[in-house]
Order: structure tokens, then C-alpha cells, then sequence
């Protein structure tokens, strides 16, 4: 297992780095110089010089690409074009609400996409499936912003209980200091107050988020859960009595979760950037408002590490989903450990 | 009979599919005693696993309807049970081993774990309480019950850790944790090599013995049955078209597909062998020298090369013109990793092979080569590609070897006339073919460009018993008029008695044996040979009584274990 | 499937066209989602003719008529400056099947080619080509998009660019992972014995056993694509005003909320619509071929 999850960690770095340096060419093919937006319209051609002589724009590309790289390797993104802040302590500040906000929205995405999966298999083609279908296509045909603007339409009219933006009441008086996490900060500090006020603001925006995925996994998880149960060993149990129960959550559910853990590593890239649209609807304080925020201002510096963290969270994740297959099913840990 | 243990009578069964309802089983009964062994015989399609799950209650429904008809389980009628006593039947008084060892176990779960669960809630149905070491216990006797050596190790492995032996008798033993007065087999041991089949079939029979089960067999082998089996049923098409004890069956089928089965199954020894001769004066055809193929092994994190597996070790052959050339040997004996060589597909790590004189190393690529030799495939579901036509797929090896179009369009008539097809098939599918017809268009496909060698893989292994022969018949026949050489690649020893006049028998990447058919038949040096031999399920007494015979510490040391892990 | 009705196959009648229409036919999304397309493209290729104000595609302007709720006159409304919002709604659908048009244009093929040489080839080639995907498959596409079109400057051309530049590596993904599949199957190694060329087996012989799947990924990536499109736009950096565009539409609307509703609203629901109308067809044509994405 350990050696397993090596080796993935390893290909996962390779990803990782391979997407710095995509990242990083990409910004210096775009046209458009990065001193000028820096400096504004009104600098003389002189001052732009001097800036791209400063940040380093004028040493061959190579060297950029390494001063960049080993910059990178210590934990910094450069400065913000605009205010000169490091981008690493913007994106430090802005990450634990994001972090939250996409946790919260996994795990509501698990939580309701597969019970319903699997009730809808096992009623297949009854009105439960082509209800839950019904609600799983509602799910992922509509746009997370027309989503989000439904959402606050009806917060701000019927569900005044959410509130429509943010994260904490401002009356709140607590720093999460711990994790970062709110949720979990407010109940570490013995602060049941603040957890039920922060779980009101994270309600709506997880839900927006989570929509177009809980359709999706519920429909994998549907798909394979019948697929499986065709198989020769649910039969076989069957014919040694097992249990219906214990066929459907035991042998098949077991099995036919594979499916949708994959498919949630691999829409983890939707999600941050659908993230990006959520986020600034409901003006939630993260990397993806604050990624709006520069791209608008076109801030290059900081759109790369926006990006570049993205795609970290990314790696992370499909890491995580990786170790959580190679303990569900063995097939994964022994090939991985053979690797053909 | 006077008192059953399973009776069906006149059962019906319709399935409903994409609106259409047809019947697949018409008035089916039978009766299986107590302690008796009865076989259900049929080709697939006939209906033999319908009948199964209906006993078993497996039956998906929809689709499928039971129309009419009874089973009773001890007087017990199942059809009309409620669902709790049927239930408590299952894996108690009626258990089933499935045809594939490994779809058969959850890949998840392991083998311990998997059988306590079966322990465990029959326990459950029946109101025992047993606490874990108890049932345990159980696990263990009925693992070393099936001759497994190493009960401990086995529980904790996961069924992919298991060679396929192995996953066959965990898989019985499976079925009888919970001591069934039936146990239902579908065709056990056929995706196995036939050695392991063997001991399979014996492992079956002594337990029947032993425990006074009664035993159910599904299967198309008629070898098979002659060892198993008290009675026999035959169904064809959804009926039982014939019924009786084994002997009557086997000296006097009365039904005429009976008959046909029965012909259908080449002798492997006695008066009915088809002696093939063939001598060759025509000088060397292919000329295999001293041929080594090694297949890296990688491991750990760089993938880095920690060795080489050697698939084929020192090969020597030399193939007449005009011979029919048989290898024979089980699945990984390196017989199909040969076979590409000889094509050109793999280059060999030490060796050559000439082709007409000339070394494949070199002329492999090249249309003079693709003129030499050509291959038909062991599946033809997988050797023609679905997505095109006949015509498009008979057309390819014409179209690289610098035919025209006009030409082309007139060798496909020519070359569907070859095989026995109509012209009207060049623009159909592969799916609206049947098995035997699609192995006529690859056969076609790979005589396109008239080769003089055709290397035969398993040509007929993925037919039905019925149309095998016609398919060999077509080979015969195309080979006189063509003068054709064929390297026939099987582990099919019958077939190859009459069908081959020469051949080499593979073990473990090496040819232990080779001279004329006759004679290997006859008298077998090596013990594997022998041992092959006499694994080979046989229709009649006299024919089982010339196969060469061989002691358990024999077939110890050339066959792989089934009974312990490594 | 596969193992329970063995038995049946024997009994089958039908031909696979037969039974693929009775799918078809019998399958509900797939009819809905076939009408549902179909009046979309309508819409779009006859707007001038079914817009019931189409000066209000432009820069028009009508104060009179501004934030006029839903009516006969104004099926949806009008919006902020007094445009017909139904009379967009049909021009939007042009600029969004367009740009579907040209994303899918251009990154199906590439991303096909790129999927059947990595499957084909496999080695270093396929090396190359699968992490150069992984990589691309990290980066969350919509900020990426948002990176490129606000460097570049916002307009429905780079969106295109931006959208294309990721889109490509699903299909690689898909069609990689069929052709490996398809790779164990003997029909290739039997084109090679033939003598058939890379390009023979690769397009002749592969290509063709993954047309359902990619005609399947295609009808559900069209909805995706109208999505993309509009989530650029709603957030500034897509199809400038005063081009009529279903995500614009919805951004600019949505300042009005609550008591405007309808000028965010509806053209939300027309996005929503034709994503729909995709996604039933996508699924409808899954069913009936049988393929898995």
C-alpha cells in the first residue's frame, strides 16, 4: 500500500510540475506585458523598462523559467502586479475558506448522490428511479450561476434563514486559528454559536456548487450498481443465501463504488472552477473570488497562482480518491505494486 | 426413482426482449435422485442456464415469465414458495458452482471473509449460533475437503491471488459450507486447461461419494458426462429431446441431434482415428532453429527490468511442405508466443526462423512475406472487426499488397466462393453472421493474397461442437486444392489426432515431444504428453481404457499445483 | 448484461437496426431531447424570422417598453434599455450553437487524433501524449479560460480559444481508453499481418468502432460548451455587449433582481433548456448504443 501510494504520489509531482511550467509558458506566449499592466497606461517607456528590467523579463526565457521554478519550490508566487503583496500570503488567507467551502460540498455530493444512486437501482425503472433521474438531470443541465441567483432569489425571499453572502455574521467575534476551517475551528474552541452560524452561510453555496455534481455521481452510481449486479458473484451469493441487504450493500455497493470515486477526482477540476462562479456570486472569501478578482484586474502574477494552487488542489484530491481506492479494492493495490 | 430429490415437470419459460416474447424453454422435466448424478446436456443457447436459475431462483423477472410447469425440491414446491422458505433453501438445500472460477467471488472481500459471510447467515436462516472460530472451523474443513493444503493462507488471500485451480475448488468448497442435499455445477472446470479440468471432475465425483449429495451437471462435453454422470438429459432449443441412463445414451443415442453431438466429437483413440499421412519429400516449409523468446519482467518505482520471463526456451522445428503441423500444449506453454514469431508479429531473442529458405528477421514486413504466411485467429468475434463490412475486412490485405479496385471487387467473389459463402455476404456485418460464418470470412481474409502457409490458432476452440467440424472439413478441403501448409496451433489432442500428421507437444516453453501422429498417440515418451493424454475426457470405455496411465507423483511434477499457494 | 441472457441471444429476431430504433423510439429522453435540439437549431438558423422584434438583437433602444413584464407582445419581457428579452433569447442561441460549433469543430478532432496515436502507438508516444493530458486535465478549465480571455481581451473568438485550448483532453481521455481496449482485440494484430499502414489501422480500423462514443460525447459536451460559454460571459469575459448572449443576459438581468425577475430569469432558462435538450439526446443515444463514457 505504502509503495502504491509512492508511486502515485510520484506521477502526481510530475503533473504537478509539468503544470508549472505549462502554466508559466502560457502567461509569457499570451501577448500583453506584464510591466505595462503593472505600471498603468500613463508610465513613460522608461519606467516600463526599468520594471521589466527589475522583475526579470528581459533574461532569456530559460532563466525565467528557472528563477520561477525555484521561487516556486520555496513556497513563492512572486508579487502581485497591483499591490506588491506577495501572492503567496493572498492565496494563504483566501485558501481555508475555499477548502471549506469545497469539503462541505464533496461531502454533501456523497452524501446524497449515492443512497439515491443506489435506491435508484434498486428500484430500477419504478418511480423512484425516474424521480431521482428526473432531479439528477435538474442537477447537471443547470449552470451553477443561474443556480446561485435562484438560490439567493429565495434566500432573500422565503429562506431568510441563509443568509445570501458571506461567510460569518460580522457580529461574530472569532478567528479560526486552527485549521483555518471554521466549521471545525468554531467546535475545536468549544464554540457551538459559531459553527451553527458559519454552517447557515456555507449552506447555500455549497449546495449551488454541489448540484451538477450530485446528478452526475448519482447517475455513475446508478449505472454501475446494476452493471454490477449482473455479475456471476452477486448471483453466486444469492444462490448461498446471503441476504438481499447484505448483497446490495456488501458485494455490489462495495464494488460499484469504484465508479463514482473516480468520477469525483477526475470532475475535481469542474468543481474548483465552477468554484470560481460560486464564490463570486455569493461573495465567499476565497482563492476563486480572489481569482475573479485579479483576472478582471489582469494581475498575471496572481492569476498563475491561482491557477497553479488550483491545480495542487487538484493533485491533492485525486491522491486522496486514489489511496481510498487502493483500500477498497485490492486489484488496485496489486497492480499498481506489479505495474506492467 | 422412487423418491426425487428435484422433479421438474412442464416448465415453460418465456423472455421478453425489446417488446418481442419468446419462449426459451418448452415443457422441460426431469428428475434428479437422490444421491444421483444426472447432466444436462446442450450447446449454448439451448436453454441449460435457464433451467438452472430456475431451480436456483435466480431468475431475473422481467424479463423472463415462468409460464407453467412445477419444480418440486423434496416434494416441496419452489415456484409457488414464499420467499423466506425459499430463501432458506438456498445454499442449504440447493447450491450452485458457477462456470468462471474468477467472476464467481467477489473481487473486493476475501476468500475468508466471503465464505464466513455464506456460514454466517445461513446460520442466521437456520437459528444456529456459531461464534467465528466455530464457523472457522468449518471454512477450513470444507478447504481441506476440496484438497486444498493450506486453508490459513488461502482465507486471507483475495481471489486474484489464486491461480485458476485453485479459485475453482475454493469456489465448490463455497458451495458446500453449508452441506446442500444438490449442488448444481455449470460447467466445471471448462474454462480451466484440460489437465486441471480433470482433477477437478475427480475432486467432484469423490465428494459426491463421500457427502451422498445428489449432483446436477451443466455442460456440452460429452467426455465430461461419460465420468460424471448416472443419467443424462439432452436439450435443444428450450426441449429435452432425449432422456435415459448414461450406457443407453452413449451406445444408442435414438435422437438424431444426440447422434450428432456425439459425432461431432473426434476419437482419440480406436478404429474411428483418421490416420493423416503425409510424407515430406517437398523439402522444409518454415525451419524453427534453436528459437528463444525472453519477455521482460518490471518492477518498483522506476519500473526498472528485474529479470526476463522466458516464454519459449531452444525451440528446433522443421515443417514440410505441405504438412499439417500440430502444436499442442496448455495456455501459457509459449505455443501462441511461437506462432508470432513464426509471423513476424514477435523477433525472437536468440534464434532464427526461415521461411522457404528465408529468415523471417528479414523478410518480416514485406509483402513476399505477407505472401508466405498468414494466420487465421482462435475467435473470429475478435479477428474481424465489427464496425466493417466482410467485403471491407477482405479487403484490406488486397488493397496493401497493390491490388486495384476493380481486382479487388472480383477477389472477394472469388475468395467467398472459396469458402462456401454467398456473394450477398460481402456487404453484411460481422454481427449478422454466425460463429461458423465469420470464421469462414477470416479464413477468406487470410487466404486474400494466396499464402503457402497458414498458421491456425485455435481456429475452431470458440465454436460450437457442431459446426467445429465443418469448419475443420473446409480447412481439409482447402488445403488440397490450394497446396497449402498449416501450422495447427491447439490444445484440443483429439482433434489433432485426426486432423494433423504431424506433431509437437509445448511444456513450459520448450517442445517435449515431437515425431508423427500415430505414433505420439500411440506411445508417448514424455510424462507430460502422457499426462496431457490421459486428462482427455473420452466417449467410450475402450478409448479410456488406451490412454497412456499416470501415477500421482507423476502428474505432481509436470503439472502446476491447484492445491497450495506459492 | 452479459452472463443472464446467454440463453436468449439464440432467440433474437431482430436486426441491431431494428432493435436500436425500438430503443430509440421507446426512450423518452431521446425523443425529448432530439425535439428540444432540433427547435434550438431552428431557432438559431431562422432567427431573423422567428425574432418578433429583431432590431432588438442590436443596440436598440426603447425606453417606452423598458422592464415590461412577460405579455404577448413581449414573450419574456424586455430588458433594462426596452429589448425584446425573447427576441435575444433566439439570437443568443446562434452565438451559442456557434460557439459550440467552433470548440467541438476544432477539439474533437484534435483531442480524437491525440487519443488514437497515445492507444495505438502506446510506448513513449503514448507517455508523452497521456501526461501532457493529465497535466491540462489539472487545471480546472474555467479558470483557466477566465486566465486566458482576460489577458487576451474578452470577446467571443478567444473564448472559443480559451474554451478549445482545454476541451480537447476528454476526448483524448475517452478515446484512449477505448482504443486500448480495442487494442487486445485480434482484428488489429490481424491488420498488421495484412500489412495495413499506422494510418490505415488507426482511422479504418479503431476510428470507426468509436464513433457511437464520441457522437455521445458530443451531444453532452454541446450543453456543456453552451455552459462554459455562458459562465465566461456572465462573469464579464466572454461575448461583449451589445451582441446578444444568453450569459450576459443573465448577468446584466440579475442586477434587477428580485422585482425585474424575468430579465435574469429567462434567458437563464433558456440556457438551461438547451443544455437540457443535449444532455436528453446524449443520454437517449447512450442507451441505445450501448456505450459507456
Amino acid at each position: 500500500m505504502a509503495f502504491y501510494l509512492t508511486k502515485r504520489a510520484i506521477s502526481l509531482l510530475m503533473v504537478l510540475l509539468g503544470l508549472a511550467v505549462m502554466i508559466f509558458v502560457i502567461a509569457r506566449i499570451v501577448p500583453g506585458d506584464p510591466a505595462r499592466i503593472a505600471l498603468g497606461p500613463l508610465a513613460t517607456a522608461a519606467q516600463v523598462e526599468e520594471l521589466r528590467q527589475e522583475m526579470g523579463l528581459n533574461d532569456p526565457f530559460y532563466i525565467q523559467l528557472w528563477n520561477y521554478l525555484s521561487g516556486l519550490a520555496q513556497g513563492d508566487l512572486g508579487k502581485s502586479l497591483l499591490t506588491s503583496r506577495p501572492v503567496m500570503d493572498d492565496i494563504l488567507q483566501a485558501l481555508p475558506a475555499t477548502f471549506e467551502l469545497v469539503l462541505a460540498t464533496i461531502l454533501l455530493q456523497i452524501i446524497i448522490s449515492i443512497p439515491l444512486g443506489v435506491l435508484a437501482a434498486y428500484y430500477r425503472d419504478s418511480w423512484v428511479d425516474n424521480v431521482t433521474r428526473i432531479v439528477s438531470l435538474i442537477g447537471v443541465v443547470t449552470p451553477g450561476f443561474v443556480l446561485a441567483i435562484i438560490l439567493q432569489l429565495l434566500a432573500s425571499y422565503y429562506l431568510t434563514f441563509f443568509p445570501v453572502t458571506g461567510r460569518l455574521s460580522p457580529t461574530m467575534d472569532f478567528q479560526a486559528s486552527i485549521t483555518g476551517l471554521l466549521l471545525l475551528d468554531s467546535l475545536l474552541s468549544g464554540r457551538p454559536d459559531v459553527f451553527f452560524d458559519a454552517l447557515r452561510y456555507i449552506c447555500l453555496p455549497a449546495t449551488a456548487l454541489a448540484a451538477a455534481g450530485i446528478g452526475q455521481v448519482m447517475r455513475i452510481t446508478r449505472s454501475s450498481m446494476i452493471d454490477v449486479g449482473s455479475r456471476d458473484f452477486i448471483e453466486a451469493a444469492r444462490a448461498y443465501g446471503i441476504p438481499e441487504r447484505v448483497v446490495t450493500l456488501r458485494y455490489m455497493l462495495r464494488v460499484a463504488s469504484v465508479a463514482p470515486l473516480t468520477i469525483l477526482g477526475l470532475e475535481f477540476a469542474s468543481l474548483i472552477g465552477n468554484a470560481f462562479i460560486v464564490e463570486f456570486v455569493f461573495s465567499w472569501p476565497g482563492i476563486a473570488s480572489y481569482g475573479v478578482r485579479t483576472i478582471l484586474q489582469k494581475d498575471l502574477n496572481a492569476v498563475i497562482g491561482v491557477v497553479l494552487v488550483s491545480g495542487v488542489f487538484f493533485v491533492i484530491a485525486n491522491l486522496t480518491i486514489d489511496m481510498l481506492l487502493g483500500l477498497i479494492d485490492p486489484r488496485h493495490r496489486i497492480r499498481g505494486e506489479q505495474s506492467t | 426413482m422412487s423418491n426425487p430429490i428435484l422433479d421438474i415437470s412442464g416448465l415453460d419459460i418465456s423472455f421478453t426482449t425489446y417488446g418481442q416474447r419468446s419462449q426459451i424453454l418448452h415443457d422441460v422435466s426431469m428428475r434428479v435422485g437422490q444421491g444421483e448424478r444426472v447432466s444436462l446436456i446442450g450447446q449454448s443457447g439451448s436453454g441449460k442456464t435457464v433451467t438452472m436459475r430456475a431451480i436456483i431462483g435466480t431468475l431475473p423477472m422481467p424479463p423472463a415469465t415462468i409460464d407453467g410447469g412445477s419444480i418440486r425440491f423434496e416434494g416441496t414446491e419452489l415456484l409457488t414458495l414464499d420467499k423466506r422458505a425459499r430463501n432458506r433453501l438456498k445454499g442449504t438445500g440447493i447450491s450452485i458452482v458457477l462456470q468462471d472460477p474468477l467472476l464467481s467471488f467477489n473481487p473486493l472481500l476475501t476468500i475468508g471473509r466471503q465464505m464466513d459471510d455464506i456460514v454466517r447467515f445461513a446460520d442466521v436462516r437456520l437459528g444456529i449460533t456459531r461464534n467465528k472460530t466455530e464457523r472457522g472451523e468449518r471454512i477450513f474443513e470444507v478447504l481441506r475437503g476440496v484438497q486444498l493444503s493450506d486453508p490459513e493462507r488461502i482465507c486471507q488471500a483475495y481471489p486474484i491471488m489464486l491461480s485458476g485451480g485453485m479459485r475453482q475448488r475454493v469456489l465448490i468448497g463455497m458451495a458446500l459450507l453449508n452441506n446442500p442435499r444438490l449442488l448444481i455445477a455449470d460447467e466445471p472446470g471448462t474454462a480451466l486447461d484440460v489437465t486441471t479440468q480433470q482433477e477437478i471432475l475427480v475432486l467432484l465425483n469423490k465428494l459426491v461419494d463421500e457427502t451422498g449429495m445428489s449432483l446436477m451437471l451443466i455442460t456440452h462435453n460429452l467426455g465430461v458426462v461419460r465420468e460424471m454422470a448416472d443419467r443424462v438429459y439432452v436439450m435443444e432449443r428450450g426441449r429435452i429431446v432425449e432422456s435415459g441412463d448414461r450406457q443407453t445414451i452413449f451406445r444408442k443415442p435414438e435422437h438424431e441431434y444426440t447422434r450428432s453431438l456425439m459425432d461431432a466429437v473426434p476419437p482419440l483413440y480406436g478404429p474411428s482415428v483418421t490416420d493423416v499421412v503425409h510424407d515430406g519429400v517437398n523439402g522444409p516449409a518454415i525451419q524453427v532453429n534453436d528459437v528463444c523468446k525472453d519477455f521482460p519482467l518490471r518492477s518498483g518505482l522506476l519500473n526498472r527490468q528485474i529479470g526476463v520471463s522466458r516464454a519459449v526456451n531452444h525451440v528446433d522445428l522443421s515443417i514440410n511442405r505441405g504438412d499439417i503441423f500440430g502444436i499442442a500444449g496448455e495456455s501459457g506453454s509459449g505455443k501462441t508466443t511461437l506462432a508470432k514469431i513464426m509471423l513476424g508479429l514477435f523477433s525472437p531473442t536468440s534464434g532464427d526462423i526461415l521461411i522457404d529458405g528465408k529468415s523471417v528477421k528479414e523478410m518480416a514486413g514485406t509483402k513476399d512475406f505477407r505472401r508466405l504466411v498468414q494466420i487465421v485467429y482462435q475467435n473470429p468475434g475478435s479477428s474481424l472487426n465489427p464496425k466493417r463490412s466482410v467485403a471491407d475486412q477482405l479487403s484490406v490485405p488486397l488493397l496493401f499488397a497493390g491490388y486495384n479496385k476493380a481486382d479487388i471487387k472480383s477477389r472477394i467473389d472469388e475468395l467467398l466462393e472459396l469458402v462456401d459463402l454467398p456473394a450477398r455476404y460481402a456487404s453484411m456485418y460481422p454481427h449478422e453472421l454466425s460463429g461458423g460464418q465469420k470464421q469462414r470470412v477470416a479464413i477468406a481474409r487470410a487466404l486474400s493474397v494466396n499464402p503457402k502457409i497458414l498458421v491456425l490458432d485455435e481456429p475452431t476452440s470458440a465454436l460450437d461442437v457442431l459446426i467445429q467440424n465443418v469448419v475443420i472439413d473446409l480447412l481439409k478441403r482447402l488445403r488440397e486444392e490450394l497446396e497449402l501448409t498449416y501450422v495447427f496451433i491447439s490444445h484440443d489432442l483429439s482433434l489433432m489426432r485426426n486432423f494433423c500428421n504431424r506433431v509437437a507437444v509445448m511444456f513450459r516453453g520448450e517442445i517435449c515431444e515431437q515425431g508423427n501422429t500415430p505414433e505420439v498417440f500411440a506411445n508417448p515418451q514424455h510424462i507430460y504428453t502422457r499426462a496431457l493424454l490421459s486428462s482427455i475426457p473420452v466417449l467410450t470405455d475402450e478409448e479410456a481404457a488406451q490412454k497412456p496411465t499416470v501415477d500421482a507423483g507423476e502428474r505432481q511434477a509436470v503439472l502446476s499445483s491447484t492445491t497450495t499457494l506459492n | 448484461m452479459t452472463a443472464q441472457f446467454d440463453d436468449m441471444r439464440q432467440h433474437r429476431t431482430l436486426t441491431s437496426r431494428q432493435m436500436a430504433w425500438y430503443r430509440f423510439s421507446r426512450n423518452p429522453s431521446a425523443l425529448v431531447g432530439s425535439a428540444i435540439v432540433l427547435s434550438v437549431f431552428i431557432a438559431a438558423i431562422f432567427a431573423p424570422y422567428i425574432a418578433t422584434s429583431p432590431q432588438s438583437a442590436g443596440a436598440h433602444v426603447d425606453f417606452i417598453n423598458r422592464h415590461s413584464p412577460p405579455s404577448w407582445e413581449f414573450l419574456f419581457g424586455t430588458d433594462n434599455v426596452g429589448r425584446d428579452i425573447f427576441s435575444r433569447v433566439v439570437y443568443g442561441y446562434r452565438v451559442s450553437l456557434g460557439l459550440v460549433i467552433g470548440v467541438l469543430g476544432v477539439a474533437v478532432p484534435f483531442g480524437v487524433c491525440l487519443g488514437l496515436a497515445a492507444g495505438y502507438f502506446g510506448g513513449k508516444v503514448e507517455f508523452i501524449i497521456m501526461r501532457f493530458t493529465d497535466i491540462m486535465l489539472a487545471i480546472p478549465p474555467l479558470a483557466m479560460a477566465l486566465a486566458i480571455t482576460a489577458v487576451l481581451s474578452p470577446n467571443l473568438i478567444n473564448a472559443m480559444i480559451a474554451i478549445t485550448l482545454l476541451w480537447w483532453t476528454w476526448h483524448t481521455r475517452l478515446i484512449y481508453r477505448i482504443v486500448k481496449a480495442q487494442m487486445t482485440e485480434d482484428y488489429v494484430e490481424a491488420a498488421k499481418v495484412a500489412g495495413a499502414s499506422h494510418f490505415h489501422i488507426m482511422f479504418r480500423e479503431l476510428l470507426p468502432n468509436c464513433v457511437s462514443a464520441i457522437s455521445v460525447k458530443i451531444s453532452l459536451d454541446a450543453g456543456f460548451v453552451i455552459l462554459f460559454g455562458a459562465a465566461l460571459s456572465f462573469l464579464g469575459l466572454g461575448v461583449q455587449p451589445p451582441t446578444p448572449d444568453l450569459g450576459t443576459m443573465v448577468s446584466t438581468g440579475s442586477e434587477y433582481l428580485p422585482e425585474f425577475w424575468w430579465e435574469a430569469l429567462m434567458p437563464g432558462l433558456a440556457i438551461l433548456y438547451a443544455i437540457l435538450g443535449f444532455n436528453l439526446l446524449g443520454d437517449g443515444l447512450r442507451d441505445m448504443m450501448d456505450v459507456e463514457l
